[in-house]
């Protein structure tokens, strides 16, 4: 069965690469590839650079903080041993058997033992994990030379590891219920061993840090001092083990420390190949939670009624906008009813707790609900556009039906950001309110209409700021629809990553160019009078911005249609 | 013409999917496409949907060309494809009621409830595509294809997935609405179907048409006649495939 799975590994990879090398006949991947290439030398030589700058060429950058050597390896233990105690209690998904469709057809009706199909799926994910390996060794490697070789040895052991426990875990979770008692009894026996575990290391930790006064700096050394010695550093032992050839800083400390790890890849492996027995149950387990992720996301219950239904007549923009939001309430599961009382409530609470926070001069708490605020503000202004793809980019999926709506392509593509927009301004808007609400407690100085002038304009400027990003984002989702990832896939390669480079440039400057026109109106506004009204200019300001800006997206997206009508299903591109 | 190619092509690169393609469907007709994988006949049916590009030609639908009037050549077609791609999060109804709105269709209560008992879809109005079976998934697909007054239907396989009585009621519904003088393109490997319900049928073969008439008209061709009189015979004879046993 090995030759089996090396073949399909071999044309596998080798069909792959050349399929990869083939598209770089089409300058868009070419481009990619060449951007995508760069990058990864720069990075490469960068840190070589940097690595050379440095005392003595083959040292980790953790040796030269005193100590961190030590306390590095144990503490990332430590979260590994939190991360495993973690998988018993919440399911976690098992790559190592998730097979494909293909290989369900093909291998599970042959006849090979579960056993063998186990270690086919090992043998096939270790191009994945050699590549990653090595990725990472280019980037984050702390050393040059043969430390990045080193360090990609150790990335290898543990994503290996880390896959193999995953799936040793899902298999003795199988047999919980098992109908045999000595199969149940020995899958409770890693719960006990991990809950003992627990008690020992959470006991120690607590006995060290409760006994004398901790102060910031010898928090960390002493935590580790507790755990890497007596009976909760035989605990964290294996956790550490397979952690410490990534801190290595010689070959002499290395190849103990990779056999360590090693050693505990081989007892992991046979802990997942002795609980084989529960295979068909976990693989079904595995496969209809991938195959079915999409169908799992679903209500299983009657579908609720989410608001009104569709009028039956009305602007297509609304049409588009209701589907998307249809996506979204369904998809979290969340009737749109029962948000408004929690919405309120939070809202009165957030108000007085603000309230109260003035009158107690709680500048502390008040300045981190307002920092937070603040921060929510920032990331769904650049980075919810981003994320919240529920536009054009992920309707892509279904271009094969909105090609042939009879509708006006500038509505479809105004419909298609309506919705995101909306969903992302208001939590920017919730960002501003709670900035605007604490502010006043953590920044008394700054006058009561100063301070919400700035946020009733940042509350208007917001919305079109985020259409613009979503125009900017639709846009080169139209002109390069071959770039954009369809669903939750990406493609992938170095082209693929080059490509991706390109469009967050393009999205930067295209932001840019989108916003300048605003800013300059809002800012001769600005100019004009604000010694005359003081900070209230500022919401004039931003209502001349939100003005220009939104104009231009009505524009660009009147200006897209053409783009749209050239574009066909050929254009886009299922990922791998 | 409602259906009206004029030298129509396409290519993906330097494959030539369909080659200078011409044919026409009159109100009221019912038109099978038939050939064998690869013949182009998919590629031919998306260009006609408006979702792929023509390279050459022109298609016009109902006297509106598609390239330079989509919006009201749209309005008169329903595309009907083989997969059926539906909006993971609509409810059965809520997509019939999107495509009411989108197409403007007047009396729509009275016609969805008359399709979804049609199509034995009564029940589960209130169903996510996911709750559905592909047979289903299909017959929504159908569903919303025929939920608008559409002059011009397009079938893509059109039977994949139906069980044996959905196939029956499918057969009667595309003949029914040919009655009704909409203009019907079925594409299918069923030729068993093609020979039933259509009054013509279009043979494609590499991009190419290589037969288009009646199949009494194609049998009687002189250098048809020695293939038999089925519809089988001809495709066989005329797409270069014929079986050992005919030999």
């Amino acid at each position: 069965m090995i030759s089996a799975s090396l073949y399909i590994t071999a044309c596998t990879t080798r069909n792959r690469i050349l399929v990869r090398l083939r598209r770089l006949r089409e300058p868009r991947y070419l481009i990619g590839a060449v951007v995508g290439v760069a990058y990864l030398y720069f990075a490469f030589s960068g840190r070589r650079g940097s690595a050379r700058r440095r005392r003595g060429d083959d040292r980790a950058p953790f040796e030269v903080i005193g100590g961190w050597q030590t306390t590095g390896a144990s503490l990332a233990g430590l979260t590994i041993f939190a991360l495993a105690v973690l998988s018993w209690l919440l399911p976690m998904r098992a790559g190592l058997l998730e097979f494909s469709r293909a290989e369900t057809v093909f291998l599970f009706p042959a006849p090979v033992s579960r056993r063998e199909l186990l270690v086919h799926r090992l043998v096939r994910s270790q191009a994945g994990s050699l590549i990653t390996s090595i990725l990472m060794a280019i980037v984050f490697a702390p050393s040059a030379g043969f430390g990045r070789l080193r360090f990609a040895l150790a990335m290898w052991a543990l994503f290996v590891t880390v896959r193999v426990y995953f799936a040793a875990v899902a298999l003795t979770r199988v047999q919980f219920a098992s109908s045999r008692r000595s199969a149940r009894l020995a899958a409770w026996l890693p719960v006990a061993l991990f809950s003992a575990g627990t008690v020992v290391v959470v006991g120690a930790a607590a006995r060290n840090l409760m006994g004398a006064p901790v102060t910031l700096a010898d928090f960390w050394p002493r935590l580790s001092g507790a755990l890497t010695s007596g009976l909760p550093g035989l605990v964290l032992w294996p956790f550490t083990a397979v952690l410490r050839p990534q801190f290595a800083t010689d070959l002499a400390s290395f190849v103990p420390a990779m056999a360590a790890s090693l050693g505990v890849l081989a007892f992991v492996t046979a802990w997942m190949l002795a609980n084989d027995s529960a295979f068909e149950i976990a693989a079904g387990e595995a496969a209809e939670q991938r195959a079915g992720e999409a169908r799992a996301r679903m209500p299983k219950v009657r579908v609720r009624q989410v608001g009104p239904p569709l009028a039956l007549s009305g602007r297509v923009e609304w049409a588009v906008l209701w589907k998307n939001a249809m996506q979204t309430f369904r998809a979290v599961n969340l009737p749109l009813g029962r948000l408004i009382g929690p919405a309120i409530g939070l809202l009165t609470g957030l108000t007085g707790a603000a309230v109260g926070m003035s009158a107690g001069q709680n500048r502390g708490p008040a300045g981190f609900v307002a920092a937070l605020g603040f921060a929510v503000t920032v990331m769904s202004l650049f980075i919810g556009p981003l994320v919240m793809r529920l536009d054009l980019r992920s309707d892509f999926e279904h271009l094969e039906v909105l090609k042939t709506w009879p509708i006006r392509p500038a509505e479809l593509i105004r419909g298609e950001m309506a919705w995101p927009a909306a969903f992302v301004s208001v939590i920017a808007w919730a960002g501003i309110l709670s900035t605007a609400l604490f502010s006043g407690a953590a920044m008394p100085d700054i006058p009561f209409v100063d301070r919400w002038a700035y946020a009733v304009s940042a509350l208007v400027a917001a919305p079109a700021l985020i259409a613009a990003q979503y125009t900017v984002q639709n846009a080169l989702a139209l002109f390069f629809p071959a770039w954009i990832a369809l669903g939750n896939q990406r493609t992938r390669g170095i082209d693929a990553m080059g490509q991706r480079l390109i469009m967050l440039a393009a999205i930067l400057v295209a932001l840019a160019l989108f916003a300048v026109p605003g800013a300059i109106a809002g800012g001769i506004v600005w100019l004009v009078l604000h010694n005359l009204l003081g900070a209230v200019v500022f919401i004039l300001a931003a209502v001349l911005f939100a003005g220009v800006v939104l104009t231009e997206v009505m524009v660009a997206t009147e200006l897209l249609g053409p783009v749209w009508e050239r574009m066909d299903l050929t254009s886009v591109e299922k990922p791998e | 013409m409602s259906i009206a190619v004029e030298h129509f092509g396409r290519t993906y690169g330097s494959f030539k999917a369909v080659d200078d393609l011409s044919f026409e469907v009159a109100a009221g007709e019912i038109v099978g496409l038939c050939g064998p994988n690869g013949a182009g006949k998919t590629t031919t049916l998306r260009s006609l949907a408006g979702i792929l590009l023509p390279t050459t030609g022109r298609i016009r639908v109902d006297g509106f060309d598609l390239a330079t009037n989509p919006i009201e050549a749209k309005r008169r077609l329903a595309f009907m494809p083989d997969e059926p791609h539906l909006f993971e999060y609509l409810t059965v109804e809520e997509h019939l009621r999107l495509v009411a709105r989108l197409y403007g269709v007047q009396d729509f209560d009275q016609r969805a409830a008359m399709l979804l008992e049609e199509l034995e879809l009564k029940g589960k109005e209130r169903s996510l595509p996911a709750e559905l079976s592909r047979g289903m998934r299909q017959k929504v697909v159908i569903a919303c294809g025929l939920v608008r007054q559409a002059s011009v239907l397009l079938f893509d396989e059109p039977l994949t997935g139906l069980d044996p009585l959905g196939i029956r009621r499918m057969r009667e519904t595309i003949v029914a609405r040919g009655r009704a003088g909409a203009a019907i393109l079925v594409s299918s490997h069923l030729l068993h179907l093609v020979e039933e319900i259509c009054t013509r049928v279009i043979i494609m073969d590499r991009g190419r048409k290589v037969a288009d008439g009646t199949v009494a008209e194609l049998a009687s061709r002189a250098d048809l006649a020695a293939a038999g009189s089925s519809l089988e015979q001809i495709f066989l004879h005329v797409t270069g495939k014929q079986l050992t046993t005919d030999k």
